[in-house]
């Protein structure tokens, strides 16, 4: 299990690279050059050869591919073109990367105990109203984008209602965080409480529930004995995926109620050609899945014995 | 010995889609304390769900007990409430089942999956209820138990991992062992092993054992009595004896004839009994053989033959005598 752990780790650095060399090239050959992007309106031809011959810009490919690798092993991730220009884009992270974490803890720890439970108790009433309305719930907040339902909650609560704001960021624990908090959070409980209900289902038609039937368990002890336990190893990858995709999932909520988190800096980095932005927010995104994925594979082994002592 | 199981008139239906699924229609017949029952019959003619009715194991939707009672230790295990039932599986009536492979959980130790059942029924505590485990493996032959009672399902063989559910099956001294094909699912060294050691236990534990197989070789030198059935009716029962030496059932005559012989010519072809068993959502009227029997008569294509005596506790459903009546048909199947 050691070693297998140390070989992960040892392949992260590649993959890192592999992921750099990917956004790299693309902002390379994508529209909008660096010094174009910098100076804007007060664009003109001489200044912009003077910044590429400073930057670098005329170098070939593979070594401004080397230099911006060899920056990034030092975690100096360039500074930002537009909105914050001159900030080193190191500093931007580190500022709204705790406010997108915040805001995922948040959503995770309410949407996967919640999720886990629905589905449970969608899997005990197969069939019954519970488990369709539960169904029907979780369909609904599957199928309706936040893109919909945030600005839908922003009209109920903050305009018509006027008891949530419209929108910024007063910290987790304050009223601005409800809707972000709610919208994410039952994305996560839709797909947690459909696969938990799957899962169960699938274990209760197993020989060994029969056998701890037959040996007299009530009902409850067989679901949290039996059931259970074995329901939620494949919900470990779900985790991991989840985790993993933590940016992604803020982009477009970070958005609309204007929190100043990664997927915010991220969607306004998009919008204004901010490559350095762009390929250092992409990278650290896959930096998270990587690792979300390592622990799952982690977390297996501890809660499945068939791989733990493999 | 003293009746320890009498099963009266037991029906068991599942109502599916397609219909209603006769599977168990009408079974009687008892069980003495001590003593071994063999059941018989092809996949599918409710053997399991027979003895899966007698402790309320059944699926319940689609499944349901429309009739009939069992009374074990004098009491109706049918009537009994859900809490009832509860207190006697795994306590007094033990239940081991065919694919020891899937049957133990693969998340929990093999001592946690067989102190469940002594802290639940015997009220042992955690360190007695351990070594009552570590006793029961070593009891089944399992070596150094006490180690091994941290291991999990998967770093068991086939055969351990039905030792152990005969452990879990035994763990409360239970009066009567219900075992669904144990041996079906395993080669066949470890078979005759398992029916060695279910002898051995019984001969020193003196509970009685309800044996289903559709082997009539492993049970031969097990059972006491057998019973035979096809689509869900009993259609013999005889002591095992003779059962082989005078099989009184078309239906038994024909799985005594497909079973392969020592003193069989090599390159001579098995017997084998033509068709299929009836679909058990449209039983067929009369007899429920009789697409298949070569001893068919008029009457068995509407009147279904009651269980009836012709020996000493000797059964046979049947309107014909095999011994005496001619072969009417050779090719039944192909002429219904």
């Amino acid at each position: 299990m050691l070693s297998y752990i140390v070989r992960r780790l040892l392949w992260l650095p590649f993959l890192l690279a592999i992921m750099i060399f990917i956004t790299f090239w693309l902002g390379f050959y994508g529209p909008g050059s660096p010094e174009v992007v910098l100076l804007g309106q007060r664009y003109d031809p001489e200044t912009a050869a003077v910044i590429k011959e400073q930057w670098g810009l005329n170098e070939p490919f593979a070594l401004q591919y080397v230099k911006y690798v060899r920056n990034y092993v030092t975690l100096n991730f360039g500074e930002s073109l537009t909105k914050y220009q001159g900030q080193p884009v190191a500093r931007l992270l580190a500022r709204r990367l705790p406010v997108t974490m915040e805001l995922n803890a948040a959503a995770i720890a309410l949407g996967v105990p919640l999720g886990i439970i629905l589905g449970a108790i969608a899997a005990t009433y197969h069939g019954r109203w519970q488990d369709r309305s539960i169904i029907f719930f979780t369909v609904l907040f599957r199928a309706v984008p936040s893109l919909v339902a945030g600005p839908v909650l922003l009209f109920v609560f903050a305009k018509q209602l006027k008891i949530l704001p419209v929108g910024g960021w007063d910290g987790l624990f304050s009223a601005s965080a409800i809707l972000p908090v709610s919208i994410l959070a039952s994305g996560v409980v839709a797909g947690f409480a459909r696969q938990t209900r799957a899962n169960m289902l699938d274990v209760l038609s197993a020989d060994y529930v029969r056998t701890a039937r037959s040996k007299g368990l009530s009902e409850q002890m067989v679901m949290s004995r039996h059931v259970l336990q074995n329901a939620l190893i494949p919900l470990v990858t779900i985790l991991g995926l989840v985790l993993g995709s933590i940016v992604e999932g803020t982009l477009i909520t970070e958005t609309i109620f204007g929190i100043p988190g990664m997927g915010q800096l991220a969607f306004e980095a998009i919008g204004a050609r901010d490559y350095p932005i762009i390929i250092a927010v992409t990278v650290l995104a896959a930096f998270i899945f990587a690792l979300a994925n390592l622990w799952a594979d982690l977390f297996y082994g501890i809660i499945d014995p068939r791989i733990r002592q493999s | 010995m003293a009746r320890l199981l009498e099963v009266n008139n037991l029906r068991t239906q599942f109502f599916t889609q397609d219909g209603v699924v006769n599977a168990v229609n009408g079974i009687s017949y008892t069980l003495d304390e001590g003593e071994t029952l063999g059941i018989v019959g092809e996949s599918g003619c409710g053997k399991s769900v027979g003895v899966m009715s007698l402790i309320k194991l059944i699926p319940t939707p689609p499944g349901k007990i429309v009739e009939g009672s069992v009374i074990f230790n004098g009491e109706n295990l049918i009537d009994m409430s859900d809490g009832e039932i509860r207190s006697v599986r795994g306590n007094k009536i033990g239940m081991i089942f065919q694919d020891p492979m899937t049957s133990l959980n693969p998340v929990l130790t093999i001592g946690r999956q067989i102190q469940e059942a002594l802290e639940l029924h015997m009220g042992m505590d955690k360190a007695q209820s351990k070594a009552r485990a570590i006793e029961l493996l070593e009891l089944v032959g399992i070596p150094s138990a006490a180690d091994r009672i941290n291991d999990y399902p998967h770093q068991f063989s086939g055969g351990m991992r039905q030792r152990v559910m005969i452990a879990i099956g035994l763990s409360c001294n239970p009066q009567l062992l219900i075992a669904d094909e144990p041996t079906t699912a395993l080669d066949v060294t470890i078979q005759a092993q398992i029916v060695d050691l279910v002898k051995k236990l019984r001969d020193d534990l003196g509970m009685a054992i309800i044996w289903i197989t559709h082997d009539l070789g492993v049970v031969a030198g097990l059972a006491d009595r057998m019973l035979v059935m096809y689509a869900g009716m009993i259609v013999e029962e005889a002591p095992v004896k003779e059962l082989y030496a005078n099989p009184s059932h078309p239906y038994t005559v024909g799985l005594l004839g497909s079973l392969p012989r020592l003193d069989q010519v090599s390159g001579e072809k098995l017997d084998s009994i033509e068709g299929l068993p009836p679909d058990l959502i449209d039983l067929p009227k009369g007899c429920p053989f009789h697409a298949r029997c070569k001893y068919r008569i008029e009457k068995c294509f509407t009147e279904n033959p009651p269980l009836k005596t012709i020996g000493v506790g000797h059964k046979a459903a049947c309107w014909i005598d095999v011994t005496k009546d001619p072969i009417t048909t050779e090719r039944p199947y192909q002429e219904v």
